[in-house]
């Protein structure tokens, strides 16, 4: 391999056939007469421009069709050199760092010599080792292309705002429940937003038998064995439920708040009492149509109850998850777009209640398809005050572009799986920890259940991993007509 | 030469569809770089037949020769021997200057090729690119006679496209003669007499042979009939491809010969490595002395 070019972060290198890189791989400069060497990742692979070579295709292809058959009587064998220079390939690659005294710096002020240079790949266990991408709480997320294991310590999730995405079927449910089971084997908790009832058998192995994450599996259905008992509620919450899922208008919004402190004075704090306080509240009639309706919204949801045994299962698994880590799978599947939001907003404000109040340490929260059920205002909360508070978020989607420009920019890792449309491409390629050339091109190229890891994790080194597989009950697969027919 | 009769309108041509091979030859030179005692030149030949629609090809080489002052007779000699062991006939001029080189080797290996072509060829149309003449530097008469006699023999016609030329009828290029007359035609240009030793084995055509404003010199071998000579371009019309009046198989048998840069550059790294020699960008004198006003050629 020859240096060949250079321009910005990009340098350009001239590959012969019988060098074989790809993209993706990683390869080092090393320039010996400065003791210093150029750490770049291939994006993308060319054809050499050589000149003469349209002239050499036509030539095989007088009349488009089909190719002129003949000998070639050559003595002095040339034809070998002249397809070795045809497949002479040309690698775009981008620095990634500088190694100088044996230290990594992500310097590219400096240019190695092109005739003096020498390039060579550079295993990805030896960039792990260099880059010292271990830790001490590993994850292994799966085998890189030289089938050598890809760890990531878990800590650089702490605090951290991830994005997961990739198109239908690449693998996105999976990589989040390889997260989330290594996670709570290193005693996190953690929340998903379950909108299709794929996690609901984290806890099940292929054969459906009980696995050994079981125990720290909590599945919460909403208005089956996740209910809220008005006395549970902070009146901000539950404001905030009738305000942003169910739109109540401002001044109905007051006259709530009175009748609220109404009753939470009288110690009556109960769907039945609610419902009666409105009904004889004096009050402009539009206000009490308007608290009636939001009301029975409530009331049809079947998330409320009066019964305080019944409402208590959320508290009781967040506090079994705090002491020995568990996941608390919120199962959205056949809630309704309403319901759903209102589940949202009463699950965030109680989250924050409970960290504010530092009753939860922190918790990791997986929310898939956001969009589907958080509220606008929610994206920057999420990013600045929740993070804050203690809830680190990991977004799952295939459609990127539904996810905030903000949460790109500030997302600390990035785990993108296959895309091949150029607009889900340009969403991602917003997010700071990458440049949009590397998302565009390698991703584009990524087989199911390989990805593209980007970001804290990697100390910003992108690297291809072949998701590990796990013994879960996949509950994600598609219903199918023609499943099991003849 | 010089012109006298031009024996307008021209005849109308009318293909011939009968199954007849076609085969034609061309070569081509280059040089691919100098050294500190000469220069390193390439050559290539390639032979194209057409039976039964379909084209195959033969091409010989590259070869490759370091051409110095000191080796260019024993070179040219040496090819010239073993190309044409059974000629009665020896080049005693001495070999070409080094500058002719290339292109002289490649005219010793064109012969070589037409002569083979015409004693594997029955019954066909053999095509030659340039023309008939004979007695100049690098065409012998008696080597060209040998060719036409072989090709007879086997029952071909030698037809010889020349792509550019001089001739000239009352100042006019003779290719404009058949400016507005419809195609496929031949037009005779007789009464042509070379100086000598200039001798000319075939008698001279003009032919249009598709829609357009090309035409071509056309040599045909003088040695064979007047209705043959008419039937033998009647049926190239009814057994090959044309595009404006060339025929594929000599416009085949030019691509497959042609050096491509990337060819050009294989054998520079072929020669690299097997000689060990390093190749070095000699400076562009142009460029050195006037800078942006020197728009000499570029060397490499």
């Amino acid at each position: 391999m020859k240096l060949y070019k250079k321009d910005g972060n990009i340098v350009q290198i001239l590959s012969f056939p019988n060098e074989t890189v790809e993209k993706g791989d990683y390869l080092i400069i090393e320039d010996s007469s400065l003791g210093k060497a150029l750490i770049v990742q291939t994006i993308d692979v060319q054809f050499a421009d050589v000149p003469g070579i349209l002239e050499e295709l036509l030539r095989s292809l007088p009349d488009g069709g089909e190719l002129i058959q003949g000998e070639d009587f050559d003595p002095l064998e040339i034809a070998p050199h002249i397809t070795y220079i045809q497949d002479a390939r040309l690698l775009r690659c981008k620095i990634r760092a500088t190694i100088d005294n044996a230290s990594l710096s992500p310097s590219s002020s400096w240019l190695p010599s092109r005739a003096q240079s020498i390039i060579k790949k550079l295993p990805i266990p030896t960039l792990l080792k260099l880059a010292k991408i271990d830790g001490k709480l590993p994850i292994v997320l799966g085998n890189t292309k030289e089938s050598s294991p890809l760890t990531i310590d878990a800590s650089f999730l702490d605090g951290k705002l991830n994005i997961i995405t990739g198109k239908k079927e690449t693998g996105k449910s999976h990589l989040s429940k390889l997260l989330m089971v290594n996670l709570i084997h290193y005693g996190a908790t953690v929340v998903v937003f379950d909108l299709n009832g794929e996690y609901v058998s984290l806890g099940m192995t292929s054969d459906g038998k009980r696995n050994t994450y079981s125990n720290k599996i909590h599945v919460l259905t909403p208005s089956q064995n996740f209910k809220v008992a008005l006395k549970q509620l902070h009146l901000h919450v539950l404001l905030n439920i009738l305000i942003h899922a169910l739109h109540l208008p401002g001044t109905s919004a007051r006259e709530f708040r009175r009748i609220w402190r109404s009753l939470k004075e009288r110690d009556i704090l109960n769907l039945h009492e609610l419902g009666e306080v409105i009904r004889n509240w004096s009050c402009n009639n539009f206000v009490r149509d308007a608290l009636f309706s939001r009301y029975y919204t409530l009331l049809n949801s079947g998330f409320f109850t009066d019964n305080i045994a019944e409402a208590m299962i959320l508290e009781e698994s967040l506090f079994k998850a705090k002491k020995e880590g568990g996941v608390i799978v919120i199962n959205l599947r056949n809630t309704s777009s309403i319901d759903r939001q209102i589940v949202v907003e009463y699950l965030l404000g109680n989250l924050v209640e409970l960290l504010r109040s530092w009753k939860l340490k922190a918790v990791f929260l997986f929310a898939e398809e956001a969009h589907l059920y958080l509220r606008e205002t929610y994206w920057d909360d999420i990013v600045t005050r929740m993070r804050h508070l203690g809830i680190f978020t990991t977004f799952v989607t295939n459609q990127p572009n539904t996810i905030h420009e903000n949460i790109y920019r500030q997302a600390d890792n990035i785990f993108l799986l296959n895309f091949t449309n150029e607009h889900d491409l340009e969403a991602v390629s917003r997010a700071a920890r990458v440049d949009a050339e590397t998302v565009k091109s390698i991703a584009k190229d990524l087989p199911p259940r390989h990805c593209l890891v980007l970001g804290k994790v990697v100390k910003d080194f992108p690297i291809v991993v072949k998701v590990r597989a796990l013994d879960i009950k996949t509950m994600g697969e598609t219903r199918l007509f023609f499943k099991d027919m003849n | 030469m010089h012109i006298t009769q031009i024996g307008l309108p021209p005849t109308p041509l009318v293909p011939r569809t009968e199954e007849t091979a076609v085969a034609a030859v061309d070569t081509s030179s280059i040089t691919i770089g100098e050294t500190c005692k000469g220069i390193v030149i390439a050559v290539r030949g390639a032979s194209i037949r057409k039976q039964k629609r379909r084209y195959r090809y033969l091409r010989v080489g590259p070869f490759i020769f370091h051409i110095t002052e000191e080796n260019k007779k024993e070179v040219y000699n040496a090819l010239q021997r073993a190309h044409f062991i059974s000629s009665h006939e020896h080049n005693h001029n001495g070999s070409p200057s080094l500058l002719q080189m290339p292109t002289r080797v490649a005219s010793l290996l064109e012969r070589w090729l037409q002569t083979v072509l015409s004693k594997t060829t029955s019954n066909g149309l053999v095509l030659f690119d340039g023309s008939l003449t004979s007695g100049i530097a690098d065409t012998s008469t008696q080597r060209m006679k040998e060719t036409l006699n072989n090709a007879r023999k086997r029952g071909n016609v030698v037809l010889a496209f020349s792509k550019m030329t001089n001739l000239r009828f009352n100042g006019y290029l003779i290719t404009d003669a058949l400016r507005g007359y419809k195609p496929p035609c031949i037009l005779e240009i007789a009464g042509l007499k070379p100086r000598p030793p200039v001798v000319l084995l075939g008698d001279v055509y003009l032919v249009k042979l598709t829609k357009g404003n090309y035409a071509f010199r056309l040599d045909i071998d003088k040695e064979i009939y007047e209705e043959q000579k008419i039937e033998a371009v009647e049926k190239l019309l009814g057994n090959d491809l044309f595009s404006q009046s060339y025929p594929e198989t000599l416009r085949l048998a030019h691509i497959f010969c042609t050096f491509t840069a990337n060819e050009v550059i294989a054998m520079q790294h072929f020669i690299a490595r097997k000689y060990d020699l390093k190749i070095i960008n000699r400076p562009n004198m142009h460029r050195l002395l006037f800078g942006p006003f020197g728009k000499g050629e570029h060397y490499s």
